[in-house]
């Protein structure tokens, strides 16, 4: 089963009422907010009435919030060899 | 720094140049390709599940593609208190967010 992921980019301030709602509907509350639906002929329909403000990707499974935000941190520039705990551990077993 | 200027001395002088900017037309066009991408995009995905829908077939019925549209019809509209009946597309309320691709035939 597919989902379309869609990102609105631009917010829908200023335009008629419905687009509100769709978004609304959609579960997009604010830009660059991201959401993910399964590909059927009423999100088609939706994504069609917005289809200006939106990005759309079809992908294979559905992300969870947490996932999405981890996609976009960034390199941290390190990484951990050893906790403390485990040195921890070492000391004692010695 | 202070740019001494019609609007900045007179007051009421807000001007909008009538034509659109290189620029401005680049980014236009960014934009007409990326809603032809969305409905590329959703229009596959349907068939693949081996759908369609009403808005979808409409869409590719009525409306050009950026790369078949004619520079008029991307930067400029039907207007008819135009002398020329065209005006430039960002006289168009809220322009950047809404489709506009078709015009009457013959103007």
């Amino acid at each position: 089963m597919s989902y379309f992921r869609i990102t609105l980019l631009r917010s829908a301030i200023g335009l008629p009422r419905r687009s509100t709602d769709v978004l609304k509907a959609l579960g997009l509350k604010k830009r660059m907010g991201t959401v993910f639906h399964p590909v059927s002929q009423s999100v088609a329909g939706q994504i069609m009435k917005v289809k200006e403000l939106v990005e759309v990707r079809e992908v294979d499974r559905s992300m969870t919030q947490q996932e999405v935000w981890l996609e976009r941190k960034p390199d941290p520039g390190y990484y951990v060899e050893k906790t403390c705990a485990q040195e921890r551990g070492e000391m004692g077993r010695q | 720094m202070f740019k001494p200027t019609q609007s900045l001395f007179g007051g009421l002088l807000w001007k909008t140049p009538w034509r659109l900017s290189s620029p401005q037309k680049a980014r236009q066009r960014k934009r007409l390709r990326a809603v032809d991408r969305v409905v590329d995009t959703v229009s596959a995905a349907l068939a693949r599940n081996g759908q369609s829908t009403k808005a979808v077939e409409r869409w590719y019925t009525e409306m050009p593609r950026e790369e078949e549209m004619l520079p008029k019809d991307k930067y400029t509209l039907f207007d008819k208190k135009e002398k020329s009946y065209r005006k430039s597309i960002h006289k168009l309320p809220k322009w950047t967010r809404v489709s506009q691709r078709v015009n009457p035939p013959g103007f």
